[in-house]
């Protein structure tokens, strides 16, 4: 890294010093090239050489623990500050946390800090029996430990209300004990493991984890660690891992105000797949599992997705007709992304800062919730010259590189848990539940019954209407019509009296799944017209259908009609329910290219058994 | 290797890490300079040691009073197999 030009315009007195101190700072990975630009910085202070962007409100910052914080207090203080979150600095004594924790009347109190950096003492998280001692003994000392670091935390926060970021423990790199390592928890190997992760599993919310471990890991065991500095100056790790541990804390402490991204805008020539498919073709194009190139452009496609499973916003911004760059996520068979999980899509010839910038008032989000990812440096730059807001990442000449490009850039990393956020994950581990007793239940319907379905059948109501509009304006796999209607449309419905349309609540034990199936008869004469019956794809094979039906016919029979009328018209989505009608009892009448049409008639009808229970249904007292 | 070379070699290094200019003689020490504190220190020697492909053993630097000594155990360690 050359320093020359940075010196010169410090010594200048010139402003850019700043921004140019910024761009150094991103890309230092030595320990001596970032120290350096914090002497930089210190001297810039020294000159009143001012930072136009600098933010007059300092976090205050306590660091302490079972080490020497000289030099990592000054990394991190030159992090924080480069990051836009400038630090006002305490440090605790070397090795002195305990007591300046529990001590009610330590300076670190006086200091009254919003945030507690700790670094346990690693001398202190080792079994100090024998590595043949009971699993219990060993366990229970481990737990001390746990227990240890959990209260100093708790006590700080008790007192201060700061939030506390608090290391774990790195692991030894040592052969020491060869394979009996792993037999024991008397190791420093295993029990530090099961320390770090029963600190993990068990931090309040207020509690962060600066993963040493990690970071360690990371770099490599051997690189992390240097036992000399250790003893001339009671350094925590080597130079090389303290910029990282550093880099850590600055990262931990600039999202404790900072929201993670929300939208990832992807390039789709050689950045989705290979090639150009306008040019190449769908055939041409280099994806999927036939040749090396085009599985790495699917297994790129596989971690974009699993952003979205996150709940990362996906949207494209291509330079292309709209119907060429569509093309391979309607028909090419080894696309993981499809039309339906981009939320916009922009294929067209304007520049995409415009593009962009227009994506925004779309998905009512700021322009800073937006990461915009190309494989083309101009492209690249048009965004960040335009679009300044937007975070860009160009994306390297390797394919294989682009997940680890994507899985180290930081931008989407969940933060400290709201309430919002409990709410998805009780409802991702319900879903986990509910699959794990699938898998304990051997047959089908023991497994229905074991999930006390409950559901709710209702006439179309006003404050459903949104709700209903909506998910008939969305569904398409099991939609055996497809007809759309708009939230008027709907409430058209609910007051004409030769429509009856209902719609379908259904909760488990596990959890609610909410609105799930919508239903409308239309009376023509003495048959009731199924106009539309959709169902959401969650809730296949558990009874839903059979309990539609039923209520289907109890309501055409409580309108005076004998028969029912259903009809399938196929889209390229609803393949899925060609047969549905024939399935479900009814007769083929009338079939041709563009529709089929059934019939049920409703006096050999009797009313199919599942094991849901049907706790109100539609129309009731009506 | 001499000693002026290293010194010669030692003085590159200076320049980048100070930012006033410093001239290095085997007679000056961290005292003489300004910025020379303990926490540049740690950065100054991490530095040497990556420019002259050395490692030296604990505690020796310390015992080093001036340049010169110091210049002289890099040497030691450079001729060192």
């Amino acid at each position: 890294m050359d320093f020359g030009e940075i010196k010169q315009l410090l010594l200048a007195n010139d402003p850019a010093f700043w921004a140019r101190l910024k761009t150094q700072t991103k890309s230092a990975r030595d320990f001596e090239e970032l120290f350096l630009l914090s002497s930089l910085r210190k001297k810039a202070h020294a000159r009143k050489l001012e930072n136009p962007s600098a933010q007059a409100k300092r976090i205050r910052l306590a660091i302490l623990g079972g080490y020497s914080l000289y030099p990592l207090h000054e990394l991190i203080e030159h992090l924080c500050e480069v990051d836009g979150s400038p630090v006002e600095l305490w440090q605790g004594d070397y090795d002195n946390y305990i007591s300046e924790i529990m001590d009610d009347d330590s300076e670190l109190y006086t200091f009254a800090p919003h945030v507690v950096f700790i670094l346990p003492a690693e001398r202190r998280c080792t079994y100090t029996g024998h590595l043949t001692d009971t699993r219990e003994l060993q366990q229970a000392e481990a737990q001390r430990v746990v227990d240890g670091v959990l209260d100093l935390a708790r006590k700080v926060n008790e007192k201060t209300r700061a939030e506390v970021i608090t290391t774990n423990f790195m692991l030894p790199a040592r052969h020491d004990l060869g394979a009996f390592r792993s037999r024991t928890l008397g190791s420093d190997w295993s029990f530090r493991k099961w320390v770090n992760l029963e600190l993990g599993l068990n931090a309040p919310s207020f509690l962060h984890i600066c993963d040493w471990e990690f970071l360690a890991n990371r770099l490599g065991g051997l690189a992390a660690r240097d036992e000399r500095s250790w003893f001339e100056s009671k350094q925590p790790c080597s130079s090389t891992l303290l910029v990282e541990l550093a880099r850590e804390v600055a990262q931990l402490i600039f999202s404790l105000k900072c929201a993670p991204k929300k939208v990832l805008v992807l390039d789709l020539d050689n950045t989705l797949w290979g090639g150009v498919v306008a040019d190449d073709g769908l055939e041409g194009i280099e994806l999927g599992d036939t040749s090396p190139r085009g599985e790495a452009f699917k297994a790129f496609q596989k971690y974009i997705a699993s952003l979205k499973q996150r709940g990362v916003l996906l949207a494209v911004c291509s330079k292309n007709d709209l119907d060429k760059a569509q093309e391979p996520f309607q028909k090419h068979p080894e696309m993981v992304l499809r039309l339906d999980d981009i939320v916009s899509f922009k294929a067209n010839w304007e520049p995409k800062s415009e593009n962009i910038r227009a994506m925004a008032p779309e998905l009512n989000l700021g322009l800073d919730s937006f990461v915009f990812v190309d494989d083309n440096p101009a492209e690249i730059e048009i965004v960040r010259q335009f679009v300044p807001e937007v975070t860009t990442i160009l994306l390297g000449a390797d394919p294989s590189d682009y997940v680890a490009q994507l899985a180290d850039c930081r931008l989407f990393e969940p933060r400290s848990i709201t309430s919002e956020d409990a709410e998805r994950t009780s409802q991702y581990r319900s879903d986990a539940q509910r699959k794990a007793l699938e898998a304990t239940v051997t047959d089908m319907a023991s497994y229905l019954e074991s999930l006390q379905m409950e559901s709710v059948m209702s006439e179309f109501v006003p404050v459903d209407v949104p709700r209903l509009s909506q998910l008939i304006n969305k569904s398409n796999q099991f939609n055996l019509t497809t007809h759309r209607r708009s939230e008027a449309e709907v409430i058209a419905v609910m007051n004409d009296k030769n429509f009856a349309g209902f719609s379908v609540r259904l909760k488990d034990r596990f959890g609610d799944h909410g609105l799930i199936s919508i239903v409308i008869g239309e009376k023509v004469g003495d048959t009731m017209k199924i106009d539309t019956w959709l169902m959401s794809c969650r809730v296949l094979k558990r009874g839903v259908e059979e309990e539609v039906l039923n209520e289907l016919v109890r309501l055409a029979k409580w309108k005076n009609c004998s028969r029912l009328a259903g009809v399938y018209l196929p889209t390229p989505k609803n393949e899925m329910v060609r047969d549905f009608y024939g399935k479900m009892g009814f007769t083929l009448t009338a079939e041709s290219e563009t529709k089929r049409e059934f019939e049920l008639r409703l006096e050999h009808f009797s009313p199919r058994e599942t094991k849901i229970k049907i706790v109100r249904q539609a129309y009731a007292g009506q | 290797m001499t000693q002026a070379e290293v010194i010669a070699q030692l003085q590159t290094i200076f320049d980048t890490v100070f930012l006033e200019p410093v001239v290095l003689t085997p007679a000056i020490s961290a005292k003489d300079v300004p910025e020379w504190d303990s926490l540049t220190h740690i950065s100054l020697m991490v530095a040497v040691e990556k420019s002259f492909g050395v490692r030296f053993r604990v505690g020796e630097v310390e015992n080093t009073k001036n340049v010169g000594e110091f210049a002289d155990l890099i040497l030691k360690r450079k001729l060192e197999p």
